[in-house]
């Protein structure tokens, strides 16, 4: 299918294919109707294919990969990867009620990156590997620590179920806690080291940068938010690897807590960050260097091919 | 065309006559002998479960039908046993009643338990067994073949089969398989050695349970339980060995009947201080109850079930299926009224056959004749003609064959078969 197919395709397109599988699910809940799995995975999968789409025609008109492009399109590919795991998890179990725990989370992604700037990130023009790196790091970090968060929340979820002696509910199952806590563990303790490695990546682009003449400060809101969510999630981490008597709901309660505090403040920080620079009301340096470098970029785009994924 | 069940069930016979009407093991291949001798035009069809024992019969004629009398005399005799101990047990359904009655048996409509799943493997096992004494035939292969499909559909478009209904099988599947993600790893202790103790642990060993602990007061009442499991290893302990099994169990099934609870907070906190706070499952079948509530608020990692708690979620379940019962019927009636169509359909066969090969014999007739008299017409032209000649036929069929597809939604057209074959000197 040539890529021009998708040169119509918006984000709400996929939006609406979303909030329908998410509908679908939902009413699994309600009434058994087993060819709403089908059809809430035909949207899902429709979603997918457009976002898709629309990522590559993204990477195509701003001649960068699409984790480079802007803050939009990143957060895109964050929701890309948790459609993903939604499609495969479908696929693979249909009495696992993972839709209504996943698609709020890519609703949450989508809905966000109406929100942020669609600019190029103005550090690629200092060390466009680093910077690619720290994306790429970032995005899978988040992307573990978003399931460690989901996996928290249905142990939770399931956890009370059973303490309140409640039967489970045919068509929307939960693993059992032992697994639940079992796949939480290893969400945290791979995507901490990720995150740390991402906001290594992201330091040593701050000290070249300013080695090239390229500002960024590590006074940036962004750059802070980021340190205090990984100091939160590091404290996990150490916790998680040291404590020897842990239970399945503690670290599934300091998990929801670590993880939820990170997504909020990602997110938050990147659209409180837009409406500063549509307000026009108070300049943040992220800005100042956003319209400093989106002249240099433009002016090296003609030198730079993309070819669907870095170069 | 005469389809017929001869049957009785858990709701007209009590287990007595049941299992003294039973076809079991070599039993079954003699009755099969026995019917084939007596009704040669039959095909048979046993069904022979510790609740029913259903006698189908159907053939194409029914002049050559085995009645119910004859059929209850076939059983009397064969497991000598006087009618008139069995008679009135003993119902009987024909033609779209029979085909319901089937469609209801392996939808578990008429279970005991209602949506179990056993039953529909019981028809499969009946039907295969007819298939291998050379007992069924294209009316009965029709008929069973639908009543899997039926029980199939009523599977997936009900809830009739969905939720746990017993004790045992709602601990273990509904919140057993909550907290733990494999059973053959744990350790279960079973406190008291009563039946139900006993029926819960036959439901952890399908589950894979290999480590199992029998505590009772009496040892040997327990050693009695441990030996019934050994093939899982499990093992008997005396009473003294409780406060040490607590602390080591993954799961406690406890069942003593003591009056006063067996284990109450400060016992069960001490064992927790031992064992760390691990998951533990405790189903406390006891009435009045083996464990005193509190400890359910131990900690996180103490589930704890006493029987109300399961008979709760059993009697949802069970008022769950019930309200299913109509969209079952629904679905029964429905493909029992399409069965029938195409059964009375498959009747017209035949002559639709015979009527439509005696028409076209005629066209071809003409057409040669044509052929003779019109040498001067192309292969092209010929066709033409043939075709044309075709369509003349099939128009002038059409009406005949509606009428009787029409007429045999509602039972065999045999007056309107009749009235073709009178009218257009068809033989049989």
């Amino acid at each position: 299918m040539p890529i021009d197919f998708f040169a119509k395709v918006s984000v709400f397109c996929f939006l609406a294919s979303y909030v329908m599988a998410l509908g679908l699910d939902a009413a699994r809940l309600m009434k058994r109707w087993p060819v709403a799995r089908w059809i809430g995975l035909v949207f899902g999968l429709a979603g997918f294919a457009a976002q898709t789409g629309y990522l590559l025609i993204r990477g195509r008109q701003e001649h960068l990969p699409p984790l480079l492009s802007s803050p939009h399109d990143w957060l895109l590919v964050l929701a890309w990867i948790v459609v993903l795991l939604y499609l495969f998890l479908t696929w693979a179990d249909r009495e696992l009620a993972v839709g209504l725990f996943l698609l709020p989370v890519v609703l949450l992604f989508v809905g966000a990156s109406y929100l942020v700037s669609k600019q190029p990130n103005p550090l690629i023009a200092g060390n466009r590997g680093l910077v690619m790196l720290h994306a790429s790091l970032l995005v899978v970090g988040i992307a573990g620590v978003v399931g460690g968060v989901l996996l928290s929340l249905m142990y939770v979820i399931q956890h009370r179920r059973l303490k309140q002696h409640h039967a489970s509910q045919p068509g929307v199952l939960l693993p059992s806690l032992a697994r639940l806590a079992r796949w939480n563990w290893w969400a945290v303790v791979v995507s901490v080291p990720v995150l740390t490695l991402g906001l290594g990546s992201g330091v040593a682009l701050g000290l070249t940068s300013q080695e090239t003449g390229t500002v960024l400060s590590f006074s940036d809101p962004i750059v802070l938010g980021h340190g205090v969510v990984w100091v939160a999630m590091m404290s996990l981490f150490a916790w998680l690897l040291t404590t020897r008597r842990s239970t399945g709901k503690q670290v599934a309660a300091l998990t929801l807590w670590a993880g939820g505090f990170l997504l909020v403040i990602l997110i938050g920080l990147q659209v409180l960050s837009l409406t500063t620079f549509h307000s026009g009301a108070k300049t943040s340096l992220r800005t100042r260097h956003f319209r400093f470098e989106i002249s240099n970029l433009k002016s090296q785009t003609s030198n730079l091919k993309f070819t669907g994924g870095p170069s | 065309m005469n389809l017929q069940v001869v049957y009785c069930n858990h709701q007209s016979a009590n287990l007595s006559i049941r299992e003294r009407l039973a076809f079991a093991g070599d039993k079954l291949e003699a009755a099969y002998r026995e019917l084939a001798s007596r009704f040669r035009s039959s095909e048979f069809v046993v069904l022979s479960t510790c609740n029913r024992v259903e006698v189908y019969s159907a053939q194409e004629s029914p002049d050559a039908a085995p009645t119910r009398k004859q059929i209850a005399e076939f059983v009397s005799e064969f497991h000598r046993l006087p009618l008139e101990e069995f008679s009135d047990e003993l119902l009987a359904e024909t033609g779209p009643d029979a085909v319901r009655h089937l469609f209801r048996v392996a939808s578990s409509l008429d279970s005991m338990v209602l949506g179990e799943p056993q039953i529909v493997n019981q028809v499969k096992e009946a039907y295969r067994a007819a298939q291998d004494h050379n007992a069924c035939g294209p009316l009965t292969h029709a008929m069973f073949q639908g009543a899997i499909r039926v029980s199939a559909r009523v599977r997936s478009e009900t809830r009739l089969a969905e939720g746990r209904v017993s004790i045992a099988s709602v601990a273990v599947s509904d919140f057993g398989r909550g907290i733990f993600d494999r059973f053959d790893d744990k350790r279960v202790l079973i406190l008291g050695a009563g039946e139900m103790a006993e029926e819960t642990l036959r439901y952890l060993c399908e589950e894979g349970v290999r480590q199992v602990v029998v505590v009772n007061r009496s040892l040997a009442g327990a050693e009695k339980l441990a030996a019934q499991f050994a093939s899982v290893g499990a093992r008997p302990r005396s009473w003294e060995a409780l406060d040490e099994e607590l602390a080591l169990a993954d799961m406690i099934v406890s069942t003593t009947g003591a009056s006063e609870p067996v284990v109450d907070v400060n016992r069960f906190r001490e064992a927790r201080r031992r064992s760390g706070e691990k998951p533990v499952f405790i189903l406390d079948l006891g009435a009045p109850r083996d464990f005193a509530p509190a400890i359910a608020d131990l900690d996180d990692n103490v589930f704890l079930y006493d029987i109300d708690a399961l008979e709760e979620t059993c009697d949802q379940n069970r008022k769950a299926r019930y309200r299913e019962i109509e969209k079952a019927q629904l679905i029964i009636d429905e493909e029992a009224e399409r069965f029938m169509q195409d059964v009375y359909h498959m009747a017209t066969g035949p002559i639709v056959k015979r009527l439509r090969e005696q028409w076209h014999d005629v066209s071809r007739d003409e057409l040669e004749r044509l052929r003779s008299k019109l040498a001067h017409l192309s292969p092209a032209d010929l066709d033409i003609v043939e075709r044309g000649m075709e369509r003349i036929v099939n128009k002038l069929l059409h009406p005949p064959l509606e009428a009787l597809r029409h007429e045999a939604k509602s039972g065999t057209p045999q007056g309107l078969i009749d009235a073709l074959k009178r009218l257009f000197h068809l033989r049989d």
